[in-house]
């Protein structure tokens, strides 16, 4: 068993969720399911932290790889492998699902077996998202993470909506796909050795033999629709203001917290089209600070909980954006850095709201007010988590923020005073909130005895937030470990 | 061309035994005596199993690598008409396809409880070999003469079984649409035989025999004439926008669900476009390339669109199969080896997949006694197994990655891309996700959402019995596992596309 799995960590990786749903789901006894999800997540957390302690980050490259014939006809291969740019998101995956399912412990009031099978279906297919190297095989678990995502909105969504907030979210997916896919077979058309899904053969060849731009042009073009769907960029996101208020919170943080289209784009869409990227520079910078301003404007207006965290994780993602668009070592890597902080914080943030629906029945700030006297744990949570999203020194967001700030001032300077004035605009629309749900006066429809935040649920937001503060202080732990697949991946853009 | 006879590769020809098989089941069941009714539904059964496995013993003995024509069978009848039989690997992945839509069209009838069982048994055995027949023959003549033979016995069977009060005006409009098709080849036919008479000074026979069509040049007057008679012909009953007119009706009031499978889960038209269309004619079918793949792509968005509009479950899937033939036809007018390759495996899973669907809006309908769409709903809480297989084969139509239908598009996507560019394509690929919103809608109204107008559904629905169980099961793990494992399809089809894409390689 063991001698099998040395050779085959990632796709243990990728099958045990699946494996553990499938039990879950026919498991005879209901109520032991709770626990044994979340032993299920705590197990695969620890393999993930087993793969990361395995990889070599100074070797580079790809390791632990997996290579065995799946379509040969088609020449599509089953493909795995990480480097150091892949390799972080594993346990953030594992540790995001493992507070998902500990804080649905409450959240989910019936037939929750097939709740937590669909939440362990999606982590094993992210799983396998952040290990594709065959880009078809990479589509495949992209796509198929509609079918958990639509189940769980559809079944367990908390709005009224849900039922038309799963076929939109599940429409818009489809058709971001079907630009995926195109830009990938463009991709595999045009490689010289004939047709090729292979990603670290296309690397190898785009950037030996780049093609022409007017090539490489369409495929990015292709590929960055494909990915803005899920990240998303502005105007192509209007699918997720509905599922934060329709899906159920455990959703709404994974989507929040795993930002899959920043990956892809990281991933894919611009180490496979170098040169067009850097031409079109001006429109990932474009679309980044839209995506900064826009999101920050809108959140400033919203009176509920959701949808402010939703458009406010709209705003820090174009401030990736915006920093990718640097093509530096500091952007890519605060980048990266912000990526994990959207699972350390944006999710979490999440989990609170939940947390406080299933106490109140809303998270708007017209039916809140005063919460801070009933629920002192979860109001000062709140408020150090808010903290952290607005990039509060000795918190995981702020060494993020100033690297990718450091990199966009030297590359767009105007978007960067742009992309500054949004950072302003954010702590105005969280403060905003926070004095009108927490402080005050307590608002005489909430009762004096709600419960805060119970046992396990303190231990997640406990737990994340040491990891918020640890990163915080420490940053060049996670810097330093990423820092020889960031600049192979620099070379591989700019080639020096 | 080689045709490989039957000697080289078995002790006993094949093929006929698979024609003969259910057409002796057929009798078999008519003479069963009246006392012994009940048993009619487990001997069909076997019997369907048993030409299943006389079907995978063909696969098996099948080289893909090979001839492309194997296990010939030539047998001279009178003048004009001949039999000959012989397969590719398309032919037989349609006869596999076949014979397995027969068999849980066998177990779907055991659920529904058709009476007399020995009657309805006996007819469905007649179209399955009529269909069979058709993919087996390489005679035009013999394919149209059983292709009129499977019309007359599904309409019969719709006519004798079908729960609509309507179903004589749906059948009279399926006949007359039928009956213009079929005379369509007639003419066809007729043009391609004096074309013999010519060539031969008068002397030569008529023979519609596919070696002999090929071997005999058309004159280049004649060929747009012969293509448009042909191409038409065929797409009535495929059926392609704008010549869709009796599938809607038919679907609605032929609620016989195996007679629905038999019309539209079998691809008889596309398989006739393959063998006798797009080699006959090479240079016509590249003229009219664009013209055929400009109305199949406004097909695909026209009937997408309606199909979102309907009330009527089986109105919606009439819509949808026309959306995705249109799908099906822009990728054999690609005329290219992969585009090719995907619609043939397309048209093979969709037939799967839609036959899948009528299969289990049959057994909704048993519960319920409705197929409106405001009075379904929430059955997913009582029918599990039943919502999976319409969201698996759903999803197969919309060619989701991990089902069949993924690795056909993907084909024809890298074969357009190839011939028309990434934009168009793209844009009819939008067309599918078109088709994924309306499948989508119509499994959340059936499956999740409470109905509008409570009736049917707010009785008690009785569960799922084991024969619906293994018959749900089957339909999905097939699904499943063709999807992910692709390879023996694209293998065996593999040496007939490529002999296709030769005849338009110059172009």
């Amino acid at each position: 068993m063991s001698s099998w799995l040395d050779g085959h960590w990632l796709t243990g990786l990728i099958a045990w969720p699946l494996v553990a749903a499938l039990l879950l789901w026919g498991w005879p006894n209901r109520h032991q399911v709770r626990p044994l999800a979340v032993v299920a997540t705590l197990l695969e957390l620890l393999g993930s932290l087993i793969v990361v302690a395995t990889v070599q980050p100074h070797q580079g490259g790809f390791q632990l790889m997996e290579r065995s014939d799946w379509i040969p006809s088609l020449n599509i291969h089953y493909h795995l492998g990480i480097d150091g740019l892949s390799a972080p998101f594993l346990p953030a995956t594992a540790l995001l699902f493992t507070a998902v399912v500990v804080g649905s412990w409450r959240l989910v009031p019936a037939s929750y077996q097939l709740y937590f099978a669909l939440l362990l279906v999606l982590e094993g297919l992210m799983i396998g998202i952040f290990t594709a190297l065959d880009t078809i095989l990479f589509f495949i678990f992209w796509e198929l993470t509609i079918i958990p995502i639509y189940f769980l909105i559809s079944l367990y969504g908390i709005g009224p909506q849900r039922r038309f907030a799963a076929i939109q979210y599940t429409l818009f997916m489809l058709a971001g796909g079907v630009a995926l896919l195109a830009g990938l077979v463009l991709l595999a058309l045009h490689h010289p050795g004939g047709v090729s899904f292979d990603l670290p053969q296309l690397l190898v060849q785009s950037l030996t033999q780049p093609h022409p731009v007017a090539i490489q042009i369409p495929i990015f073009l292709l590929l960055l629709v494909g990915f803005a769907v899920k990240v998303p960029l502005f105007p192509l996101h209007s699918w997720l203001p509905l599922v934060v208020m329709a899906g159920p919170f455990a959703l709404s943080a994974t989507l929040v917290g795993l930002k899959l289209g920043v990956y892809g784009l990281i991933r894919f869409a611009l180490p496979l089209a170098p040169q067009a990227a850097q031409q079109l520079h001006w429109l990932l910078a474009g679309l980044g600070v839209i995506g900064v301003i826009y999101g920050a404007l809108l959140a400033m207006v919203q009176s509920n909980l959701r949808q402010l965290l939703a458009f406010s994780s709209m705003s820090h993602v174009g401030l990736v954006v915006l920093s990718l668009a640097s093509f530096s070592m500091a952007g890519l890597q605060g980048a990266l850095l912000q990526l994990l902080n959207f699972t350390l914080i944006g999710s979490i943030l999440f989990l609170i709201a939940g947390f406080i629906h299933y106490r109140l029945g809303s998270t708007d700030w017209i039916h809140l007010g005063g919460l801070a006297r009933v629920m002192p744990i979860t109001s000062s949570f709140a408020l150090l988590f808010g903290m952290a999203s607005m990039a509060l020194p000795m918190t995981a967001g702020f060494p993020a923020e100033q690297l990718m700030l450091a990199a966009i001032f030297q590359s767009h300077i105007g978007p960067g005073l742009a992309a500054l004035g949004g950072q302003i605009l954010a702590a105005t629309y969280f403060i905003q909130y926070y004095r009108r749900a927490f402080l005050g006066p307590l608002n005489s429809s909430i009762a004096t005895d709600t419960p805060d935040l119970y046992r396990h649920e303190q231990l997640i937001v406990m737990l994340f937030f040491m990891l918020v503060l640890g990163i915080g202080i420490v940053p060049s732990v996670v810097v330093d470990w990423t820092r020889p697949s960031a600049q192979a991946w620099l070379l591989g853009m700019i080639g020096h | 061309m080689t045709v490989l006879p039957w000697t080289e590769a078995a002790a006993l020809p094949l093929l006929a035994p698979l024609q003969l098989l259910p057409l002796g089941s057929a009798l078999l069941l008519l003479l069963l005596p009246p006392r012994q009714q009940r048993l009619s539904y487990s001997l069909a059964t076997l019997l369907a199993l048993a030409e299943l496995g006389l079907a995978s013993e063909l696969y098996r003995r099948f080289d893909p690598s090979g001839a492309p024509f194997q296990f010939a069978e030539q047998w001279s009848l009178f003048a004009p008409i001949s039999y000959h039989a012989a397969v590719d690997g398309v032919a037989l992945l349609f006869i596999l396809l076949t014979v397995f839509l027969g068999l849980m069209a066998v177990l779907y009838g055991w659920v529904r409880n058709f009476t007399p069982p020995s009657h309805f048994l006996a007819l469905l055995f007649g179209c399955e070999s009529a269909v069979v027949s058709q993919f087996a023959s390489l005679d035009l003549l013999w394919f149209l003469l059983c292709s009129m033979v499977q019309f007359v016995l599904a309409s019969w069977m719709i006519h004798r079984w079908s729960s609509s009060l309507d179903e004589g005006m749906a059948l009279r409009r399926f006949a007359q649409f039928m009956g213009i098709g079929v005379l369509l080849l007639l003419i066809a036919l007729l043009l391609l035989g004096w074309n013999q008479t010519d060539r031969f000074a008068g002397r030569g026979s008529w023979h519609f025999d596919w070696v002999t069509l090929m071997a005999t040049p058309v004159p280049i007057t004649l060929q747009p004439v012969l293509f448009f008679l042909l191409f038409y012909g065929m797409a009535l009953r495929i059926p392609l926008f704008p010549l869709h007119g009796w599938l809607p009706l038919i679907a609605e009031h032929g609620t016989v669900v195996p007679a629905m499978v038999f019309l539209l889960g079998v691809k008889t038209g596309i398989y006739g476009l393959l063998r006798f269309v797009l080699p006959l004619l090479p240079q016509e079918a590249q003229r009219w390339q664009l013209f055929v793949v400009v109305s199949a792509v406004v097909g695909v968005f026209y009937a997408a669109l309606l199909a979102l509009k309907q009330h009527n479950l089986r109105r919606m899937m009439a819509y949808a199969i026309v959306s995705h033939t249109g799908i099906i036809t822009i990728g054999l007018f690609s005329l290219q080896l992969q585009s090719f390759q995907g619609a043939i495996l397309l048209s093979a899973h969709f037939g799967l997949a839609t036959a899948g669907l009528f299969f289990v809006i049959g057994l909704v309908n048993l519960r319920t006694h409705t197929v409106l769409l405001d009075r379904l709903g929430s059955l997913f809480d009582h029918l599990p197994l039943l919502g999976l297989a319409f969201f698996v084969a759903g999803l197969a139509i919309v060619a989701m990655p991990g089902t069949p239908g993924f690795n056909a598009v993907h084909l024809m996507l890298e074969a357009a891309i190839h011939r028309f560019g990434a934009l168009p394509t793209i844009a009819a690929a939008l067309g599918n996700v078109a088709s994924a919103a309306c499948l989508l809608w119509a499994f959340q109204r059936i499956f999740l959402s409470p109905p509008r107008i409570t009736s049917a559904t707010s009785q008690t629905i009785t569960r799922l019995h084991t024969v619906e169980i293994v018959f749900a099961l089957t339909l999905i793990f097939v699904q499943l596992i063709a999807g992910f494992f692709p390879e023996p399809w694209l293998r065996l089809v593999d040496n007939s596309a490529r002999l296709l894409s030769e005849y338009y390689i110059s172009y």
